[in-house]
């Protein structure tokens, strides 16, 4: 038996029906789960309910600007608030990848519950999937990290959750996205925390803007590569930009730089990746153009580890 | 055919729900303190992994051990549930002295219904700290890989089986024919 797209859209949308009498906000980071969760909220609901996109500062390079055109193509009810300064602030100093992604979770709840008594909503609808509930624990089950969605919420959130994609993992929320006619349904996975939990240590508008350069690179050049035939596209491929400087040589003067790992990983559902085997001349490429346009990167490392025992994500 | 899913906290529990419902199984997931008599009129029952350590502290591990003696049909362990039922049969669990993450390579040894129509080498995902060290009385070891020597196993002659690898992740090759061989055993269990 088959993965029922369209048998779970139809469940879905009279579920929402029936959940929510009154108006509802939808959490849209504008990625594949939380997109594919307010098409089908916006099915159940029409203009009662709003998508919001909170732009953290922390987001992939021309990311905002392509998620408006997104939701705007989906005809979603939809609002675009931006947050940059008030994230940087809550993030200064921090450096445990635990503490960020419970600043950031609260954040997002704080913004979301002012956006939610502005439209009379009582309810929220997330993009909440298998893996963010699993790894996110309780009970028996350890805390492998905090997602923003599931542990990161306050124990005082008033609004009422709406999580439709709860029982699905990526593959399964793919199908129904591409059901739904919804075009970020092939987009990479990217983390609720953003570009926080890819830059190791501390999270600053330089060090994030570092690895969002690096992180374009990376994509640009594995893209790059795979619709020339040269490998698959990965399941998931990022820059990391990793608190360790080290020492270069440029222009016969002695540099002292930062280092950027390379992600890149094959997976079906999350829960389980190996490293990708990319051709040495695409990670040469990669490295040569980071090390080149990225100032102040010296140093480029292919991170070879699966899941387990490693995670996908570093924090 | 109803097969059910004990959660003892396993990063893959939902995943082995997940398979069985695509094997066309109907399945739930339900906490490893239901009681044994709520779990009637299933044909089959696996009992998930997770993070308790059986080798150290087998206590947060619910109500597996009446599961094992009263559930009456077939039953499948994974990971810990596999080291629990080595432990509750008069076997031992302890930590591993190699303890195994990622990828394995699993030899099957002995001939077994659950392993049918498979090779004998391949490729299985592995996520733990203690392993079964000692095989409890009446059960046979199928099957080991390089650092653990008691990867499958099964009672001789109940259909009561035990994986320390992982069958429910992508990433084991067989994996879904492994429950399917299982699921065959639940439909015809003698």
């Amino acid at each position: 038996m088959k993965f029922d797209a369209e048998a779970f859209i139809r469940e879905q949308v009279e579920l929402i029906r029936n959940t929510v009498p009154g108006r509802a906000i939808s959490a849209c980071s504008g990625g594949v789960d939380s997109t594919t969760a307010a098409v089908l909220a916006g099915r159940a609901l029409g203009d009662r309910l709003l998508a919001v996109y909170v732009d953290t500062g922390l987001m992939r390079k021309d990311e905002t600007e392509d998620v408006e055109r997104t939701l705007q193509a989906l005809g979603v009810n939809h609002r675009i608030l931006r947050a940059a300064d008030e994230y940087f602030a809550a993030l200064r100093g921090v450096s445990d990848p635990e503490k960020k992604r419970m600043i950031i979770g609260r954040k997002f709840i704080e913004l979301f519950e002012r956006e939610a008594k502005a439209f009379g909503a009582e309810h929220l609808v997330q993009g909440t999937i298998a893996p963010d509930w699993i790894e996110s624990g309780g009970q028996l089950r350890d805390r492998i990290k905090t997602h923003h969605n599931v542990a990161g919420l306050p124990a005082d959130m008033k609004l009422k959750l709406v999580e439709p994609l709860r029982d699905l993992y990526k593959d399964e929320v793919r199908a129904v996205a591409r059901t739904l006619g919804v075009r970020v349904a092939e987009r990479q996975p990217f983390p609720g925390p953003a570009l926080a939990v890819r830059v190791i240590g501390e999270v600053t508008p330089e060090r994030v803007a570092l690895v969002r350069e690096a992180s374009a690179i990376v994509e640009d050049e594995i893209q790059a590569a795979a619709s020339r035939g040269l490998m698959p596209l990965p399941w998931q491929y990022f820059a990391v930009l990793v608190p360790v400087q080290t020492v270069g040589v440029h222009g016969d003067l002695r540099v002292y730089g930062h280092t950027v790992a390379v992600r890149a990983v094959e997976s079906i559902d999350g829960m389980s990746a190996t490293y990708s085997k990319i051709p040495h001349d695409v990670l040469d490429r990669i490295s040569t153009r980071i090390t080149n346009e990225v100032q102040g990167v010296n140093r480029v490392v292919y991170d070879i580890s699966n899941k387990p025992p490693a995670t996908i994500e570093w924090e | 055919m109803r097969v059910f899913v004990v959660d003892n906290g396993g990063q893959w529990t939902h995943r082995e729900w997940r398979v069985l419902k695509y094997l066309g199984v109907e399945t739930k997931i339900v906490p490893n303190d239901t009681p044994v008599g709520g779990l009637q009129d299933l044909d089959g029952l696996v009992l998930s992994g997770g993070a308790p350590r059986v080798g150290v502290d087998p206590s947060k591990m619910g109500r597996n051990g009446e599961y094992l003696d009263a559930f009456g049909g077939p039953i499948l362990g994974i990971c810990a549930g596999h080291q629990f039922m080595a432990k509750h049969f008069g076997g031992e669990a302890a930590p591993a002295k190699v303890p195994e993450f990622g990828k394995s390579l699993l030899n099957v040894r002995e001939p077994d219904v659950l392993f049918e129509g498979l090779p004998d080498r391949f490729e299985v995902w592995e996520s733990h700290n203690d392993e079964v060290t000692v095989l409890p009385p009446g059960f046979v070891g199928l099957a080991s890989s390089p650092n653990c020597s008691v990867q499958a196993m099964r009672h001789r002659s109940e259909p009561i089986f035990g994986l320390q690898f992982h069958p429910e992740v992508e990433h084991t090759q067989f994996g879904g024919e492994i429950f399917r061989n299982f699921l065959k055993v639940c439909e015809n269990p003698r």
